[in-house]
């Protein structure tokens, strides 16, 4: 069988689920409106760039990359409270309140995590082994909350933005200059981080090189579950319920499209990660 | 009695104008004067020098110019209607041989006899000086329309002077390059090579050339008629120190505005005084001289802001970290310029009460174009310098504050994600030497 492009698709066998169906449209949500947000607001954050001109003139000018940009914002509002809802509603079903706050399958900073982290170091200058994870990583709970934190800060100090009629008639106008600053250096941390640390973690570290789509089948081989979760796999068959992880594998048609999609977000996210390196390499600091 | 009143009259103005010098000569040729009133209209003596001068034909024998090139010849048609038309030849040709021909001898009065003020201006002027040097414009060079003999008043639409006609008359050597470059050969007097170019592109140059406005300024709005003088000349008209009013004698309502008060305006009268250096704009140094535009031409107004950041430096820079100067950076209009708040011509200090940014006018200020702007809202910082930390210490404690966070996060990741390569690297070397139980 020939070795399939995507990590998470390597080494055959059985498929196990490792997102859900809302998870994943989430994902593309972020996804869609991130790259959004990147193209119509960077060009004014860089505004002496050589090529900012040149994008903004490509989104159609400035006033339509403003209605552009807020309509992304309005996507990530949309998929921020979606999931502040679901996992509300999921808090409130749960039975297991410690479990669902303190288990493998939550995203709360754990104990675990920072040993991870420690050995992890330890590993990358060979002293010692490499840390086995559990279903998420330290580095997916950086995604997750980078993503939460900067969603709540970019989107905070962007509606300021937005509405700054609203908002003077109880905040003082230099409230406009902070949130023009806090907006963008939040958004360029937003972006280096998931340009280069996200999308190395995710894509491009040596294992997964070049992709890794298990965020858009939802699905990956159990040979990658076993290299990249074995905790979680041991787990899982000490639990007895391995056999409740199973999944069909992906149709092609789903496959090939989501290395298409992930190749292309990973060029257009390096290539703008390249430019905005650029750009500050320039800025008067 | 009514005709010797008005001889005496034209008499006396001959006696004023003309330098002591000429009028012995003038009151030699006053004879023929006597007998042909210049103001009567009633004119034996060009009935008796238009027998031969308004012949071609006959004067063909004594010329070698072709007909209707030669000067000689002078009809009624020529000078019907131009300015000296009702005056007998004798005013300006003085005298003349006896006999015919009577070239040998023959005088003619210099325009200066009579134009007096104008002679004396043009004999101060650069054209006198180039004058010196080679051809240069001399009177009948500007005013000859072609002959010598066709001197239309200004307001006549013949005239080369006319306000529609002058531009084109100046242009005849200052947009021929091979006249003009003898004289501007520097690059400072560039300029004026390319001056007559960059008119016809220029608001007063369109609005002659395409619109037809014979009130529009052409050359000598500016520059003078005949005192003309390079812009270094203290009594030129486009000095700096004259610039001002020569362009306000037809912007009146913006030199009113400019020298009431504003801080260029006083800062311009106040170094046309002598009270200081500084060096303030007038209306060039933000118009240009010759390639003014309306001020809501795009390239002109995305430029001004600029052109205002070449003194104010440290404003330019702060205002291009907001949003206003974002935009305006990636070349669109539509937000807030220097003058959309400073205003164009009546800037102030914001501690004057006139001033637009003075506190109590920035809600109307603000409120031009954002008009639920509040006492609140334009408490904004519209040149906000985040990195000074004594005076905005509001902005430089969040941007210290985020700066650190970005730089931490990322270097602390990246040096994660490089170091993460380098254990790959070092685990795959360890199991190809066959130590790959150390590595699991």
């Amino acid at each position: 069988m020939r070795s399939k492009l995507a990590s998470s698709d390597r080494g055959g066998g059985p498929y196990v689920r490792r997102f859900s169906p809302l998870e994943r449209m989430l994902h593309a949500m972020v996804i869609v409106s991130f790259f959004g947000l990147v193209i119509t607001g960077t060009p004014l954050l860089f505004s002496h760039a050589p090529w900012a001109r040149v994008m903004i003139r490509l989104v159609g000018g400035f006033q339509a990359a403003a209605v552009f940009h807020r309509v992304c914002a309005v996507i990530t509002f949309a998929y921020f409270f979606i999931h502040v809802g679901n996992l509300t509603y999921r808090i409130i079903r749960s039975t297991d309140k410690k479990g669902f706050f303190w288990g493998p399958d939550s995203m709360v900073p754990q104990p675990k995590d920072l040993r991870d982290l420690i050995d992890n170091f330890k590993w990358f200058v060979g002293r010692g082994p490499r840390p086995q994870f559990d279903r998420f990583t330290y580095m997916d709970k950086l995604d997750y909350w980078g993503e939460f934190w900067g969603v709540a800060i970019i989107g905070g100090s962007g509606l300021v933005l937005w509405m700054p009629g609203l908002f003077a008639l109880f905040l003082p106008g230099w409230i406009f200059n902070v949130a023009t600053i806090v907006h963008g250096i939040e958004a360029l941390l937003a972006s280096g981080v998931i340009f280069t640390i996200h999308f190395f973690n995710a894509n491009l570290r040596p294992e997964k090189f070049p992709i890794d789509v298990v965020m858009f089948t939802g699905r990956s081989t159990l040979a990658y579950m076993k290299e990249e979760h074995p905790l979680e796999y041991k787990r899982l068959l000490r639990e007895g319920r391995f056999e409740d992880v199973l999944a069909p594998p992906p149709s092609p048609l789903v496959y090939r499209w989501s290395v298409v999609l992930g190749l292309i977000g990973l060029g257009v996210g390096i290539t703008l990660i390249g430019l905005i390196l650029w750009a500050l390499s320039q800025w008067r600091i | 009695m009514v005709r010797t009143k008005a001889y005496a009259t034209a008499y006396g103005r001959f006696a004023i104008a003309v330098p002591a010098l000429a009028v012995p000569l003038l009151m030699a040729g006053a004879a023929p004067c006597a007998a042909a009133d210049p103001l009567s209209g009633q004119e034996p003596q060009v009935v008796t020098c238009t027998k031969c001068h308004g012949d071609q034909e006959f004067l063909s024998g004594f010329t070698d110019t072709p007909a209707g090139e030669t000067t000689l010849y002078v009809s009624d048609s020529i000078l019907a209607g131009t300015r000296h038309g009702q005056f007998a030849c004798t005013v300006c040709h003085i005298t003349y041989g006896d006999g015919y021909p009577h070239a040998d001898g023959a005088e003619t009065l210099q325009c200066q006899g009579c134009h007096q003020p104008e002679g004396a201006d043009w004999a101060a002027s650069i054209h006198a000086e180039a004058e010196a040097v080679g051809d240069a414009p001399t009177c009948i060079g500007c005013h000859g329309g072609p002959g010598p003999h066709e001197i239309y008043s200004a307001s006549d639409r013949r005239a080369p002077t006319h306000a529609l006609n002058v531009t084109a008359s100046c242009s005849r050597c200052h947009a021929d390059p091979g006249i003009i470059g003898s004289y501007f050969g520097s690059a400072e007097e560039a300029q004026a090579r390319v001056a007559v170019d960059q008119y016809y592109r220029n608001v007063h140059g369109t609005a002659l050339a395409r619109a037809g406005l014979a009130i529009s300024a052409t050359c000598d709005d500016c520059h003078g008629s005949h005192k003309v003088l390079p812009s270094g000349d203290p009594e030129s008209t486009v000095h700096r120190d004259n610039v001002v009013d020569t362009c306000g004698s037809c912007h009146i309502g913006i030199i009113e505005v400019y020298e009431a008060g504003s801080a260029h305006g006083s800062a311009y009268l106040a170094h046309e005084r002598g009270d200081n250096d500084v060096l303030a704009p007038s209306c060039v140094d933000c118009h240009t001289s010759h390639e003014m535009t309306h001020a809501d031409d795009p390239e002109w107004f995305l430029g001004i802001s600029a052109t205002c950041g070449n003194c104010h430096e440290h404003l330019w820079e702060t205002y291009l970290d907001t949003y206003h100067g974002q935009v305006t950076d990636l070349g669109f209009g539509l937000t807030a310029k220097c003058s959309d708040c400073h205003t164009a011509h009546n800037m102030r200090p914001a501690s004057d009460q006139n001033s637009s940014v003075y506190p109590m006018n920035l809600v109307d200020t603000c409120g031009r174009c954002h008009p639920d702007a509040n006492l609140n809202f334009v408490k904004y910082y519209a040149h906000g310098d985040t990195h000074d930390r004594h005076h905005y210490p509001l902005l430089f404690w969040p941007w210290l504050l985020m700066t650190t966070l970005l730089v931490s996060v990322w270097a602390f990741f990246g040096a994660h994600s490089m170091m993460w390569v380098a254990g790959v690297a070092i685990e795959r070397t360890l199991r190809r030497r066959g130590k790959g139980g150390h590595h699991s």
